[in-house]
């Protein structure tokens, strides 16, 4: 809706910019229009100057020359009134014949507001008599009542703007009105278009003025949602492909993994072939716990894996992984320094405790495949409010800076679609990020204090033991 | 005497491919039962269960006519005998199924022997309660059979607690079991929260089996992490 508002906005500043421009082009336009057609002698002052110019000369009058020459230009044609006589004592050459010469004051009323036979004038008087200016018929129209109430004209600035306020109001009406069915329509339209993403069920009804867009969203939606089904269906094909592999292949395991054990303590066989037996069995505990790994991480990769969410004590989990870390190395190469705070032992977190078990020993069990001739192992477990966090370091070989940028960044070969020839690591650490993932935590890599690789699984604290 | 007894129990082994038959019948052998008998279908299964009544049943979840839960299912139905599920469904939910309708173990194939034979017999002391009735410690006797402790000529009794926290560490002799394993044993299947009552039960319990129960020698503490009890 954000970008609706705003739609909005920016569609009434570009109207309110536009009523403002076409106000003052026609401003501008009347004005230019007006001085065009208003010559510089306008009628009444071409009447005022001839009277000012006509001059007596004895019982004569005459005009001179370059008033005459602004007559002519006008086409137009004067005669003089004398006051005393209502007579015309003097006029142009050019007088029409049906002018009258002799004049009542009715007449003179008559001609100063209106026409002479139909002749349009204007006067200009004098001390003795009155100039009338007559000009050719289709050159003037004359207003013949040009009288105003004087509150009007005194009022004339505010009704102007009245009248342009009540203009700039009707157009933004009809422009709300209009928009707002326009809106009514998109409405639907952005709201579905942004559901899209979501994966959700998206459907707009396909009415109004913008059906055909409606159409079309509810018909992306339907792709998606095909899409998303083909790829789910993929994606279980090929998790449930996995788990198929990695069923049949664990019987015929059992006869290697089986049969290399009992060889490997037969009494009956030299001690060289004992310990080529004890090889295959090794081999093989590994080739079942990398198609056990596969397994579960890709059910995990595809949400495939149920999880069994209970309030779980990270505690007691890392505390299992520990001992039996702990109860597994006879030798003793592997010493453990178990560091556990107060608040860790009562949080619990909402989480899958087989799941959350595998986390941690795969990380105990890394560190042991990754530094053979043993190391010391830390597990610490701490808490605050919010978080919980299980941390397994260890002071072995460790990892270079580069192996480690990678371990943070690139995704693991099994979930990439890149180049598959760089180094390969394991799917444990893939498995804990999974985990991790699915418990809604953040797991980190880094380098150990003591020169060894750590990492530290954080969750979410759901409550404490008390609550 | 009590291994004895329990390698004489009559194991039944029902499994679809006989190479796999061949092979767990051979461990058992080696391991020491002497009575096995096999089956490859649902249909041999119930008739050998019928006649020959064994007293431990190794079940495959996948049967040529049908499949293992539902075979345990009808076996349960004249047979009381523990049950292990030795299966390539390595799955939770196959997992938590077969031990949800009352197995006793549920072991994913690969398997190593010695596991195997580790699981079984595991079972048929705790079905058939063979456990071994006393544990010599370093200064002490556990009695099980009489939940007694022998000390210094003394019979000093354990309290019902006491007797499951010991029947646990005793189990796992020489291993580190959990603060939480040792809650779970005394107090079942809530354990949370009885820390300090098991710290006392400890106390109380090397003051029984111990020398100088200020310096324990059998009954070990791994800080934080649990106890371990180490026979003599």
């Amino acid at each position: 809706m954000r970008s609706i508002a705003k739609l909005i906005r920016r569609f009434a500043a570009i109207l309110a910019v536009s009523t403002l421009l076409v106000l003052v082009l026609n401003f501008v336009i009347l004005l230019v229009i007006t001085l065009r057609v208003t010559p510089s002698g306008a009628p009444w002052t071409l009447a005022r100057e001839t009277v000012a110019a006509l001059q007596k000369t004895g019982d004569r009058y005459v005009l001179p020359d370059s008033a005459s020459a602004a007559l002519q230009a006008e086409n137009a044609w004067a005669i003089y009134i004398d006051n005393a006589t209502m007579t015309v004592v003097w006029h142009t050459e050019n007088l029409p014949p049906e002018i009258p010469m002799q004049y009542t004051v009715s007449d003179i009323a008559a001609l100063t507001r209106g026409y002479l036979q139909d002749y349009p004038t204007t006067t200009g008087e004098s001390e003795e008599g009155l100039l009338v200016v007559g000009f050719p018929k289709d050159r003037y129209w004359k207003h013949l009542y040009p009288l105003w109430d004087l509150d009007f004209i005194r009022n004339a600035p505010y009704i102007v703007l009245a009248v342009l306020a009540i203009n700039v109001a009707l157009i933004f009406l009809i422009y709300i009105i209009a928009n707002t069915r326009l809106l009514k329509s998109v409405k639907p339209i952005a709201d579905g278009i942004r559901m899209l993403p979501s994966g959700e069920d998206v459907y707009v009804k396909e009415k109004g003025l913008l059906s055909d867009l409606a159409a079309d969203i509810n018909h992306t939606s339907a792709l998606l949602r095909t899409q998303q089904r083909e790829l789910r269906k993929k994606e279980s094909a090929r998790a449930n492909w996995i788990t198929g592999v990695s069923h049949d292949i664990r019987t015929p395991l059992s006869m290697v993994m089986g049969y290399a054990g009992q060889l490997e303590e037969s009494p009956d066989l030299p001690e060289a072939d004992r310990k080529k037996a004890a090889v295959i069995r090794q081999q093989s505990v590994k080739m079942k716990n990398l198609v056990n790994d596969l397994n579960l991480a890709s059910k995990l990769e595809y949400n495939m894996q149920p999880l069994h969410l209970e309030a779980v004590s990270p505690v007691s989990v890392a505390r299992q992984c520990a001992a039996d870390f702990i109860n597994a190395d006879l030798d003793g190469d592997y010493p453990l320094t178990w560091v556990c705070d107060e608040q860790a032992e009562a949080v619990r977190i909402n989480g899958d405790r087989d799941l959350l078990h595998r986390a941690v020993q795969n990380l105990l069990s890394n560190a042991k495949v990754h530094n053979p001739d043993g190391c010391r192992v830390s597990v610490r477990v701490a808490a605050d409010k919010s978080t919980c966090r299980i941390a397994v370091e260890d002071d072995g070989f460790g990892i270079t800076d580069a192996q480690l940028h990678a371990l943070q960044n690139t995704p693991h070969y099994m979930m990439s679609d890149g180049s598959t020839t760089e180094p390969r690591h394991g799917l444990g650490l893939l498995i804990v990020r999974q985990i991790v993932q699915a418990h809604g935590g953040a797991v980190a890599f880094s380098h150990g204090k003591n020169g060894g690789f750590c990492v530290e699984m954080s969750f979410p604290v759901v409550g404490t033991a008390n609550a | 005497m009590a291994q004895k007894n329990i390698q004489r129990k009559k194991i039944l082994l029902v499994d679809d491919e006989q190479a796999l038959r061949d092979m767990v019948s051979s461990f058992l052998r080696e391991g020491g039962f002497t009575n096995i008998q096999t089956a490859g279908t649902v249909k041999q299964a119930l008739a050998a269960a019928k006649d020959w009544q064994p007293e431990l049943m190794i079940l495959d979840v996948m049967l040529p006519d049908g499949d293992g839960f539902s075979l345990f299912e009808k076996l349960r139905g004249f047979s009381e005998a523990p049950v292990l599920f030795l299966t390539a469904r390595g799955e939770d939910a196959d997992r938590l199924r077969g031990l949800g309708l009352g197995a006793d173990d549920y072991m994913v194939k690969p398997f190593l022997p010695q596991e195997l034979l580790l699981r079984v017999s595991n079972i048929l002391r705790r079905y058939y309660k063979e456990e071994p009735a006393t544990v010599e410690l370093a200064g002490s006797t556990i009695d099980f059979a009489r939940a007694e402790v022998i000390k210094d000529g003394e019979r000093l009794p354990l309290t019902a607690k006491e007797y499951a926290i010991l029947q646990a560490l005793c189990r796992n002799a020489g291993r580190i079991v959990t603060i939480d394993g040792l809650c779970e044993a005394a107090w079942g299947d809530n354990p949370y929260g009885y820390e300090n009552s098991l710290m006392a039960h400890i106390r109380r319990i090397r003051e029984k089996i111990e020398k100088s129960p200020s310096k324990p020698v059998s009954l070990l503490t791994v800080k934080g992490l649990g106890y371990k009890l180490i026979l003599k």
